[in-house]
């Protein structure tokens, strides 16, 4: 048996070159079935949205398809699923995307309506949309957060772990005072400022003809007026906790959970892919350490996690658990910290790393499969590395880890202040 | 001053003016199979794609949750989670860490009217991973502690049930809709009390019962040598034995209906929304038609809950609609989260879109559109790898021929605009819906009982009457 770790990497193949005006583009040819998928980034998140505008990037994503000049609303969703496309955006920290998926014959029509919006979308913006938009995110809010267990802990964690001047220190999703802020005013600012070509890379993957597909994104996207690309503040500095921070919040849920939190490395920084497999040994799976003391064997959780949120201005690693009924948080707490110290000075063993590490690819190579995931990691490696030519790189991050390395990592981690929150059931009323 | 509006070009080339012309649809391929008999009978379906180095494999068991006695609710859910809990020479942690040396995942499960193990893997470890799933399907442990841990697990997911009013709304319209004796009446997970009742002595019986060759059906789908794949599968699965075919359960007629039901979830700030009405099964010649139709009500982003309830009024981030095609008539479900203040307008407009397949019916432009929509949901279900294995999978879990996707695809071709009118007009009756709502009921009752309906039935989070 080979295991994934020495098997010969797969290849994404690309061409990659940059239009007159700054945008960036990518085409990748799979004509393994006869769909097309686009895929466009800017790089935009919630960490560019200005104080008293928390949400703003997300709710301009749903003002993306409130129609543009030549394609007024609803056309940006009814012409392409009339003809069987789909499409979504979304909208994380660092930036936002959005994406077409469909037949091969809707190429064009997806280019052009991406075109029409990045050119014209200030034009047809209105009170009345923005506030359907606002209603409808609102709704997202509540339903993705507020009326889903333990989703108030999620909302918590970027306030208690940044200073309240860091891009980071808000929720992607926003606060409802924020949104409901938001004029017209902001919507053609933000546009103005960050929707521009110099700020866009455009993948277009599928079964595409490659001269013709240059020939169209050419077309739609080459006459669109070259603007710099946006000033930005300089990326703050890597923030660390001056103390432990404990939070204790109420839920409507039967069991109490424990979350804790340490600021890490950013994504692709040194220790970045360390702390993804110290992850996985912790928390991954029946066997990880957490998982086997506080479920498997110790029965006095229902689960248990571990992850590295790796983002680009600095990564939260985080740890957790929820309680069995007739067991409480102390318990759990002083069970997870015996295990993360040993873990810390132990590291991991040799065949843990490998199955850590076995697991992990095994994912990414999975993930190669789906058209869309393959376009949209041509566009992450070229937001981080300035080119889409990642995959190698990437993985060799995880080849190069070794169980001192693990260890270190970890032991940094676990060696700073971090967020101890708690989630306690309700009291019942009578 | 207009410096604002300066990012907007101000001379915009003609070929923007108007959308580009769009060419006819693709044909959708479905990808040549290959079929063969292991010794032991399991009939085999091979199909080939080679984009990423992986293999998926999908074995199909033609009894889950529906043919579990209702008493026992859970019981055949939990049997296929206890199956890799120990198998072979390995013990559950050893399972897991062999599977994990491989790069492999191994999923069992039960849905209702089936039950699976699944097996996604690089190529260059399938084989081994294959050799793995033998020994669940041959040489189960089943052991009592393992079991008591399993079930104790089990339990207090049913418990956290509660916290999650979309799997709440989930459990009270089944129930509902389909009654307690029903195959599809209670939960796959099963009820603390039916839980309460079970010991590893069913799922030994349950197991010998479900999982046998003579009652499953295997695709492997990806990159791999056809005749080594043959050879391995041989070894691997042909000590897996038969015996008799399990018993079928009794189907009851669905049962009368409340019109409103609550379940109170005090503070909510929003409200789930579900109707509910009978479907149709799986081999139901009108499927293709009603995929169709539903693409027009709630099945998708443009579809007419969608437009009303998001886009027009703002009160949900998502409405949609879907049929649920199963070997017993299934349901017809109708979904949003709204703002818990939009509860009786959301309720208003769902019951108006369901009457609007009458009022307003299907146009030519809808029927296009959901002709186009159903074609390219099979081209992309089969544009990867899992996605193949899942669609043929299902074949093999209804009995039904492989050939099935084209004249999925002939009778999408062949549905007329017309068909959909007849279809709306036999299947939908917004009269005949169930409105189950997990909400905060002093916000929502009175606002309910202002658009004319009846009084709430109210039910606890497992719809239990309270």
């Amino acid at each position: 048996m080979m295991p994934p770790v020495r098997a010969p990497m797969p290849k994404i193949e690309f061409e990659t070159y940059a239009l007159a005006n700054g945008l960036t583009v990518i085409l990748h040819q799979d004509r393994s079935s006869p769909l097309v998928a686009v895929d466009l980034w800017y790089h935009v998140g919630s960490k560019d949205e200005s104080p008293g505008r928390t949400g703003f990037a997300h709710l301009f994503e749903h003002l993306m398809f409130m129609g543009s000049r030549h394609a007024p609303y609803p056309a940006f969703d009814a012409i392409m699923e009339s003809w069987g496309g789909h499409n979504n955006g979304t909208t994380s920290n660092d930036r936002t995307n959005y994406y077409e998926i469909g037949p091969r014959n809707l190429l064009e029509t997806f280019l052009w309506l991406e075109a029409d919006r990045l050119a014209t979308l200030p034009d047809v913006i209105t009170d009345e949309e923005l506030e359907r938009q606002r209603k409808v995110v609102q709704n997202e809010r509540r339903q993705s957060y507020e009326n889903r267990p333990y989703g108030a802990s999620e909302l918590a964690v970027p306030d208690a772990m940044y200073p309240a001047a860091h891009p980071y220190h808000w929720p992607t999703i926003g606060s409802h005072e924020d949104l409901e802020a938001a004029t017209v005013a902001d919507v053609r600012a933000f546009f103005d400022r960050f929707y521009r070509p110099s700020n866009a890379s455009l993948v277009v993957a599928g079964d595409i003809d490659l001269s013709a597909t240059r020939g169209l994104i050419d077309r739609f996207f080459g006459w669109q007026p070259a603007r710099p690309r946006p000033d930005r503040p300089p990326a703050p500095a890597p923030v660390k906790l001056a103390a432990d921070v404990a939070r204790t919040l109420t839920d409507r849920v039967q069991l109490p959970r424990l979350r804790l939190a340490w600021h890490s490395p950013g994504l692709f920084a040194a220790g970045d892919a360390e702390l993804d497999l110290a992850a996985h040994v912790l928390g991954g799976g029946k066997s990880s350490r957490l998982y086997r003391a506080l479920v498997f064997d110790g029965r006095i959780a229902q689960d248990a996690f571990a992850y590295q949120g790796s983002l680009l201005l600095g990564s939260l690693f985080h740890v957790g658990a929820t309680a069995k009924p007739d067991h409480g948080l102390p318990e759990i707490s002083g069970r997870i910290e015996a295990e993360l110290a040993r873990f810390a000075e132990q590291g991991p063993t040799d065949d843990e790393l490998e199955r850590a590490r076995n697991t992990h690819l095994a994912d990414f190579y999975k993930g190669l499969d789906h058209l869309q995931t393959r376009a949209d990691l041509l566009n992450h490696y070229h937001y981080l590395l300035g080119t889409p030519d990642g995959v190698d790189r990437d993985v060799e991050r995880y080849r190069a880890a070794t169980p001192a390395s693990v260890r270190d990592a970890f032991a940094r981690v676990l060696a700073g202040k971090r967020l101890t929150l708690e989630t306690l059931p309700e009291a019942k009323t009578a | 001053m207009n410096d604002i509006l300066s990012s907007v070009p101000s001379d915009i080339p003609s070929i923007m003016d108007e959308a580009p012309a769009v060419g006819p649809l693709p044909p959708v391929v479905v990808p040549p199979v290959n079929r063969f008999t292991l010794s032991n009978g399991l009939p085999v379906v091979t199909i080939r794609r080679e984009v990423a180095p992986i293999v998926s494999a999908a074995l199909m068991i033609r009894s889950g949750a529906g043919a579990e006695p209702s008493e026992l609710a859970g019981v055949a859910s939990l049997t296929s989670e206890m199956l890799d809990e120990g198998a072979g020479d390995r013990d559950a942690l050893a399972f897991a860490d062999a599977l994990e040396r491989l790069g492999a995942d191994l999923w069992l499960g039960s849905g209702r009217d089936g039950s699976q193990l699944s097996v996604q893997a690089p190529r260059e470890t399938f084989f081994d991973a294959l050799d793995l799933a033998g020994d669940v399907l041959t040489r189960p442990r089943l052991t009592q502690p393992d079991w008591e841990r399993v079930l104790a697990d089990r339990r207090t997911g049913v418990v956290q049930r509660r916290d999650q009013p979309e799997s709440v709304v989930n459990v009270v319209s089944d129930r509902l809709l389909f009654g307690d004796d029903h195959p599809y009446g209670h939960p796959v997970e099963g009820f603390t009390r039916t839980l309460e009742r079970l010991s590893l002595d069913d799922i030994h019986d349950i197991h010998k019962a479900y999982w046998q060759p003579s009652n499953a059906f295997l695709v492997v789908a990806g990159t791999f040598d056809e005749p080594a794949l043959r050879a391995r599968l041989e070894r691997a699965l042909g000590p897996w034995t038969w015996h008799a075919p399990e018993r079928k359960r009794v189907v009851p007629p669905l049962p009368k209906r409340p019109r409103l039901c609550i379940v109170d979830r005090p503070g909510a700030p929003q409200s789930v929304v579900r109707l509910v009405a009978p479907g149709v099964d799986r081999l139901s010649p009108d499927r293709p038609g009603l995929a169709m139709l539903n693409a027009v009500l709630g099945g998708s982003f443009t579809s007419r809950l969608n437009f009303n309830l998001r886009e027009k009024h703002g009160y949900t981030y998502g409405a949609a609609s879907s049929f649920s095609f199963m070997r017993h008539p299934g349901g017809f479900a109708a979904r949003a989260s709204v703002f818990a203040e939009s509860t009786a307008p959301s309720v208003r407009e769902m019951l108006a879109e369901l009457a609007g397949l009458h009022e307003r019916p299907v146009t030519a432009e809808e029927h296009a559109k959901a002709r186009a929509t159903l074609l390219m949901r099979v081209a992309e279900g089969l544009s990867t790898t899992g996605g193949i294995a899942a669609t043929f999978g299902e074949l093999g879990l209804y009995g039904l021929p492989l050939d099935e996707p084209n004249r999925f695809v002939a009778a999408l071709e062949a549905t007329t605009a017309d068909d959909l009118r007849s279809l709306a007009a036999r299947h939908v009756d917004p009269e005949a819906a169930c409105i189950v709502i997990v909400g905060d009921r002093v916000a929502i009752e009175g606002p309910l009982r202002d658009l004319g309906l009846p009084a709430a039935v109210i039910r606890d989070p497992d719809g239990d009457a309270i």
